[in-house]
Parts: structure tokens; sequence; C-alpha cells
């Protein structure tokens, strides 16, 4: 065989290994290591940074990690002589069979002494199974039912349960239409099928029951919908005076855009994730002023802190980004108090500890304590009200910062 | 009037379905070639409108010709240097070869445009005609108006031109084509780079009522298989009637069942259709 005979033949074997390695550099369980400077704690956090709930996987991290910036550089965890936060981040994209590889990893090779995650429900349960079977701390801002009603010791949830946030979204709504006079008799609800959007739909259920309203339209769709008209189609046939989308956000945006054209006008009350986001505003423009939702928290309630993040990331400190500092802090407490990392001092103090000052000011209740189930039961949900391009809280009314709007 | 309402969507989506598959089947036609990574054409297509959109202030409609040109162009690229290697290949070094770009071309717009879900805001986005009870939402109408007048464009360059007879004679005999004095290669490029070009303008016909993220192509690539086996592999004729026959089973089956089944009903029909006509709808007429 003449040399020129294998010359194209190595050059497609290069090729191919080029492809290889780019594809490899982009694979979706980027793990990134900070330098570890002298003594470190690992702390893990996983997170969808890839898939249909990136955004919020992003603004998630971006608040643990202002949290742990801030920690180490006022000097790192004191009790453990100044060890500093090193923040192992993983991408669970948006499947929970990832979610549970990428926490088993953090576990073995990182040495993580807590994880902080996963915003969405659904991955978060399936780490949960791999950190309660391990003995190590889950930090949570998911609100499934499911989290803390399986007896797991080692899961703590900064925030409500859905049932809860699905009850306050109805009753909050009901409260807000009373004020401005409408007494609501119909209902729609329409929710995004995993964990979230069924919790949430069930609470609003309950919510509606027991006020004894109506529910005219109760319909589940799948998460990565890509046509929502006959959603809307029925919504308008169905006579309903108000309705609650449980959505994130590539379907709340087709939702709020459909009603829009198909001229439905009732209030739209959403059920956080997707409507209390920036990018919400950025995709619906003018459409999105007065659109109500219930949310976990809100960045009004303490505008000193939640500018720190406003002004280093460039947007207002949404209500996950504000969660997840919020179990940063609340894990950088329970360091210093038990002047330890071992998992079971942690969850001795984690559940014993009525967690005060830093980033747990920012939250409803302005502390943070966990029950035997590992839930806060000090936060109780607001309702928020796009209004020029920010989110006001306008209930309940001792956390209100302006008035509700309602247009019946 | 539901149900009238329900056809009149379908019928407007379908519209869409048709032509981004068209490029399935004809790149399956002219090459024999199943390309499993058509569908992230549709997201670079998405991709292609957003920033014409976000820089330069172009409506995504406007920019459909744009994404139509750059993909065109990528596409007789990714031929030349990639799938020409492979057409006398075993047909697993084809799926390897598509599946692989597949992979690459997703996350290599994860590198490029990060993960988040990016949209346009039009004026007309939120707007609708009303025929008496009927709702007519300007932007499915838009995008079904594109669609066809970019349907009618290929069938006009199939039927009339040169290129477009001589893309035909080599779909239906290359060696006859090859004796002709057609550049049998030329074609092939030719047909992958309209295919996938096509597919583009189709992404972006659909970016105003539609959010683009570098993932939206696993929402549509099974979908777009379905469209071109339904109406029969390499058929182009197959794929409008697929694709029409896709939206309009979807929009009808939300009536009666929740949406959440509204693809278990599309799949019935399709296995339905698979054994009573294993070709396809217009399966054998290309």
């Amino acid at each position: 065989m003449k040399p020129s005979d294998r010359a194209p033949r190595s050059l497609n074997r290069r090729q191919v290994l080029v492809a290889g390695a780019a594809g490899a550099i982009a694979a979706p369980y980027l793990i990134r290591d900070a330098v570890a400077q002298g003594k470190a704690v690992n702390v893990g956090v996983i997170m969808p940074l890839s898939g249909a709930n990136a955004q919020f996987g992003i603004n998630s991290r971006n608040g643990v990690e202002l949290v742990a910036d801030e920690i180490n550089a006022a000097g790192g965890i004191k009790a453990l002589g100044g060890a500093r936060i090193n923040l192992v981040v993983a991408d669970s994209t948006s499947n929970p069979t990832t979610a549970a590889n990428v926490a088993q990893r953090l576990l073995t090779q990182n040495d993580v002494v807590a994880i902080i995650g996963a915003f969405a429900s659904s991955l978060t349960i399936a780490i949960s199974e791999v950190t309660e079977r391990r003995g190590v701390p889950l930090f949570t801002m998911s609100f499934s039912d499911q989290i803390t009603s399986r007896g797991f010791e080692n899961i703590f949830q900064v925030v409500a349960k859905a049932s809860v946030l699905g009850k306050a979204q109805f009753d909050g709504t009901v409260a807000i239409a009373a004020t401005a006079g409408q007494k609501l008799e119909k209902v729609a609800i329409m929710y995004e099928d995993t964990a979230y959007g069924t919790s949430q739909a069930g609470g609003l259920r309950a919510g509606a029951k027991a006020a004894g309203v109506e529910v005219v339209m109760d319909d589940a769709y799948p998460l990565g919908i890509t046509d929502v008209t006959p959603l809307i189609n029925k919504l308008r046939s169905s006579g309903a005076q108000a309705v609650f989308p449980v959505s994130y956000l590539n379907d709340s945006l087709q939702i709020i855009r459909s009603m829009r054209q198909q001229k439905v006008t009732i209030p739209a009350i959403g059920g956080a994730a997707g409507y209390v986001i920036p990018d919400f505003e950025k995709g619906l423009g003018e459409y999105a002023e007065g659109v109500l939702s219930i949310s976990p928290a809100n960045y009004d309630l303490d505008p000193a802190l939640t500018d720190r993040f406003r002004k280093r990331y460039g947007y207002f400190m949404v209500h996950e980004a504000l969660e997840h500092a919020v179990c940063m802090d609340v894990l950088a407490q329970a360091m210093e108090k038990a002047k330890s990392t071992a998992p079971e001092a942690l969850r001795k103090v984690l559940h014993g500890t009525r967690f005060e000052g830093g980033w747990t000011k920012a939250m409803t209740g302005g502390a943070v304590q966990f029950d035997k189930t590992g839930l806060n039961t000090l936060s109780v949900p607001v309702m928020v009200q796009w209004r020029n391009k920010e989110l006001v809280t306008v209930w309940p009314s001792e956390y209100a910062k302006g008035k509700a709007v309602w247009t019946n | 009037m539901a149900v009238l309402q329900a056809i009149l969507d379908g019928l407007m989506i379908g519209g869409v379905y048709a032509v981004i598959s068209i490029g399935l089947t004809l790149v399956f036609g002219v090459m024999g070639i199943v390309n499993f990574a058509q569908a992230e054409f549709l997201m670079l297509g998405m991709f292609v409108a957003y920033y014409a959109w976000a820089w330069l202030g172009l409506d995504p409609l406007l920019a459909a010709p744009l994404a139509f040109g750059v993909v065109f162009l990528l596409g007789a690229a990714i031929q030349r240097v990639l799938i020409r290697r492979v057409l006398k290949a075993p047909e697993v070094a084809q799926i390897f070869l598509t599946v692989g770009m597949l992979i690459v071309l997703e996350n290599a717009a994860l590198l490029m445009f990060g993960s988040g879900f990016k949209s346009v805001s039009t004026p007309y986005q939120t707007s609708s005609l009303q025929l008496g009870p009927l709702f007519i939402s300007v932007p499915y109408l838009a995008a079904f108006a594109m669609s066809v007048a970019s349907g009618l464009a290929l069938f006009l360059f199939m039927r009339a031109s040169w290129f477009g007879r001589a893309m035909r004679a080599t779909a239906q005999d290359p060696m006859a084509a090859k004796l002709m004095g057609i550049d049998s290669d030329r074609m092939h490029m030719l047909a992958f780079a309209l295919g996938v070009g096509l597919t583009a303008f189709g992404g972006a016909v659909i970016l105003p009522y539609l959010t683009v993220s570098p993932t939206v192509g696993a929402q549509f690539v099974v979908l777009m298989f379905t469209v071109v086996v339904l109406g029969g592999l390499g058929s182009v004729a197959g794929a409008v009637v697929g694709g029409l026959a896709v939206g309009i089973i979807q929009s009808l089956s939300a009536l009666a069942f929740p949406i959440q089944l509204q693809n278990l009903v599309l799949f019935l029909v399709f296995i339905a259709v698979l054994a009573l006509r294993p070709k396809g709808l217009l399966g054998g007429a290309r």
C-alpha cells in the first residue's frame, strides 16, 4: 500500500476523534471543582443546568454561589478554623436518573458534607433516595408534598409544601377578588404533569372544595408541550372566572400568549415557577403586566439583602435563588453550631435549632425552623403581581408591599 | 363548532409539521439516508431567526429565508464532508453518523447559546382573527402561510427546474441518471442542503409562538418521523398529507381525551395505518 493511500484514512480517524472530543467536552455532566485552598468544606450543588429547566437551575446556582462567596470573603466557617466553602456544582440535566447518578458521584468521589438541590421536585426526590441511604443532609426548595412525607431524616425543605402553595394560590385569589367586589364561583385549573404540578393542583382542588367553588376545568398536560391551543379552547368554553395555570417557563409563555390571542381576558393566577422569573416578563412584554402568581417567597420582603444579588447578576433575586441562598446560609450556620461536618452532628443541630439572622431574614416568618419531617414550619406563601417589570407582594396583608389589581 | 375550531387549529399546525418533515423525506428519497439529526436543523433555524430578531430586529417570518440560507450552506458542507463518505457504507454506519451529528449539534448549541429558553416578542404574537365563533391565531396562520408558500416553491422547483428534475431522476435510478450526464454527487449535496434548509425555515416560522432552546429538537424528532412514515417514507406529497393528518389527529383527540393522551391517540392511528398500508398513506407514489 502506498503511503498516499493511507493519508485520507488517517485524516478521517482524526476527524472522528475531534468530533468525539467535542462531544466529551460538552457532555451534560460538567463538574467544576474550584481549586481547594487550604482546608475546605465540599458542598454539593446539583441543579438542572441544561434541558427544560435550565434557567431555574442557573438562577438557583447563582443564589448558592452568592452566599458561599460572601461566607468565604468573611473568613469561612469559623468553628472549623476558617474552613472555606468549596462548591462542587453538577448538572442533573432534567432527568431524575441522571440526578441520582450525579448525587452518587458527588458523595463517593467529592466527599461532600451536604447537597443542595435540585429545583425541580422530581429531581430532588431522585437525589433524596441517594442522600438518605448515605445519611447526608439534602437541602431543597422543591415544593412537592412527597419530599417530606416519606419519613426521611436527612431532607430539609425550606419552603411550604406544594399542597399548601396550591391552597394559598386559591385562597389568596378568592381574597383578592372579594376585595375587588367579585365572588368567584367557577374556576379552571391546568397543570404540568410532573411531581410539582400534580401536588400543587391537589392543593388548588382542596382549596376550591373547602370554599365551595366549582372547578369547571381540571386538565394536566405534558411538560414539553408545543401546542396549548386545545387547552385554551377548552378554557374559553368552560365559563371559568379565573384560571390557575401551574407551569414552568416554556408552557407559561404559550398559555398566556394563547389566552391573549383568543381574547380570554379572565385573570390568570400562576403557580410560581414559570410565572415569577424575569424571562416571563421578557417573553411577554406588556402582556405580563398584572399577571398574579403565588410564590414561596419574594425579593421585596428584604430589599437590602436581595439587592446584593441584583447587583452581582443584573436581575432581581428570583425566589428559587433566594431560597437556595437560604439553604446555603442555614447549612453554614449549622456547621458553625455543630463545630463539625459529621452528618449525625449536623442532623441533630438542624432538627433542633431555630435559625435566625443572615439570609433567613428574607423568608416569610423571618427565620427557619425544621420539624421532624424536615419541613420549615415558619414559611408561608405570598401572592405576587407583575407591576412595571417587577414583582410586588400583594397578599397576605402582613407582607403586602402594594395593593392587588384585579380585572374581571 | 368546537370540532370545526379543532380541525382549523390542527390544519394550521399540521401545515408546519409538513414543512419541517419534507426535508427528512427529501433526504431519504434522494439519498436513502435516514437523518436522525434532522430535528437539530430545526433548532438551528430557530436560533438563526432568534438572533436575527435580537441583533437585527428582524421579524422571525422575514428571517426565515435567512435561516434557510444559513442552514442550506451548513447542510451542503456537512453533506460534502461527512454524509458523502457513508452513502455506500452499511446502514449501521449511516445511523451512527447521523445520531452522532445529533449529539454534536445539540451539545455545540448548548456550549454556544447556553441552555436557557429564548423567546421573541412580536406585535402579532398575541392577536387573532375572528370568523364568527372561530378564532384564528395570527402567529399560527402566518406560520401556516409561510409553510404553504415554501412547500409550493419546492413543488415548482422539483417539477419545473432542471435541477429539480435531475434530482428526481437521481432518486429514481442513480445509475441511469449518471449515464444521462447528471452529477449525482452534486444532486445529493443539493438534496441534503435543501432538506435541512427547509426544516430550518420551518423552525424560523414557528418561533413567534414557541420558545427555542438547544434541546427543542427532542420535542419534534418523533413527530417528524411519524409524519414522514405515515405519509410514506421518501414521498414529498406523503409528508404533506402526513403532516396535516398528524396535526388534525392531535387537535381532535384533545376534544375527547386529556391532552396528555394526544400522542397516544396519534400513535394508535399510526399503528393502524401501518397495519393496513405498510408503505404509508401515499406509499409508492413519489
